[in-house]
């Protein structure tokens, strides 16, 4: 491993895998959200909620930089 | 309401607390049920909230088959969990039960990199650094193909995970063969000098709660 992850205990490892995984897996559900202004509503949107790490959507995110 | 996890229809609610300090709840359909918390603060994903939240899915996991819930998802009212449960709960059900005993382990593995001299930007050309990008991404293919070669006697399943350093693979294995699994992984890296490393969990099945296979949902 290199400096950075030596310095880690097996513990820490594994807790940073569970977070990354309870933000990352699991079940995901559509959703829906109602847009409107002042109490009116406006627009209805019919979503599907993804709730992912940036790196997992957008693979350039990971790698510190975003297509033009 | 923050929402937990799917589990069987005729699940025992859990005597625990949630995030928001509040006992815990089971809304049950005709198929499945979500273990949900009635919450109407907006809950952010930070670590700690994100530690907190892993807990106790992992505590849950201990009492009933599940699929966990992705954090942080909420939805407004008890009808909207119903709404959710009556379009997904026979595909949940069927998912409950291809994944019931089983459990996710991570592998985080790492053999030789990058000579840092040619992995550093600055003094040496640009076709040395690529080229010397493309041997890393060999190694990770190789180190994925290996690992995963390794683990085919006990995992149902495999998925890599996004990783910055080595690689990292969750790998779904039944519970009594998750120590196999772990003392598989040990040898493997005591048999190389090069190699290094650690296994993580077993946990509930993050991974895994949705067969992409199958392109559910």
């Amino acid at each position: 491993m290199n400096d950075a992850t030596e310095r880690w205990s097996d513990n820490q490892v594994a807790l940073v895998d569970l977070i990354d995984r309870v933000i990352g897996g699991g079940v995901v559900l559509t959703g829906d959200v109602v847009l409107g202004v002042a109490g009116v509503d406006l627009v209805y949107l019919g979503l599907r909620l993804v709730i992912a790490p940036a790196h997992e959507i957008e693979p350039s995110i990971a790698l510190g930089r975003r297509s033009a | 309401m923050l929402l937990y996890a799917v589990v069987p229809v005729d699940a025992t609610a859990p005597e625990m607390h949630g995030l928001a300090g509040t006992q815990l709840e089971i809304i049950r359909g005709k198929l499945a049920a979500v273990i949900v918390e009635e919450s109407s603060e907006r809950v952010s994903a930070t670590s700690d909230e994100s530690r907190a939240f892993a807990e106790i899915i992992c505590d849950l996991a201990t009492t009933t088959s599940m699929l966990p819930i992705r954090f942080p998802t909420m939805l407004p009212t008890r009808s909207a969990v119903l709404a959710e449960l009556q379009a997904n709960e026979a595909a949940w059900r069927g998912r409950l039960t291809e994944l019931d005993g089983l459990s996710e382990v991570v592998i985080r593995a790492q053999g030789p990199e990058a000579d840092p001299e040619l992995d550093s930007a600055s003094g040496s050309s640009g076709t040395t650094y690529l080229m010397n990008r493309a041997a890393v991404i060999h190694r990770r293919e190789a180190s994925v193909a290996e690992i995963s070669e390794l683990v085919r006697p006990w995992a149902r399943d495999v998925k890599v995970l996004h990783s910055q350093q080595g690689v990292r693979i969750a790998c779904l294995v039944p519970d009594a063969d998750v120590p196999q699994l772990t003392a598989a992984v040990s040898t493997w890296q005591q048999a190389g000098n090069d190699r290094q490393a650690v296994v993580s969990g077993p946990w509930p099945v993050f991974s895994f709660a949705i067969d992409q296979r199958a392109g559910s949902r």
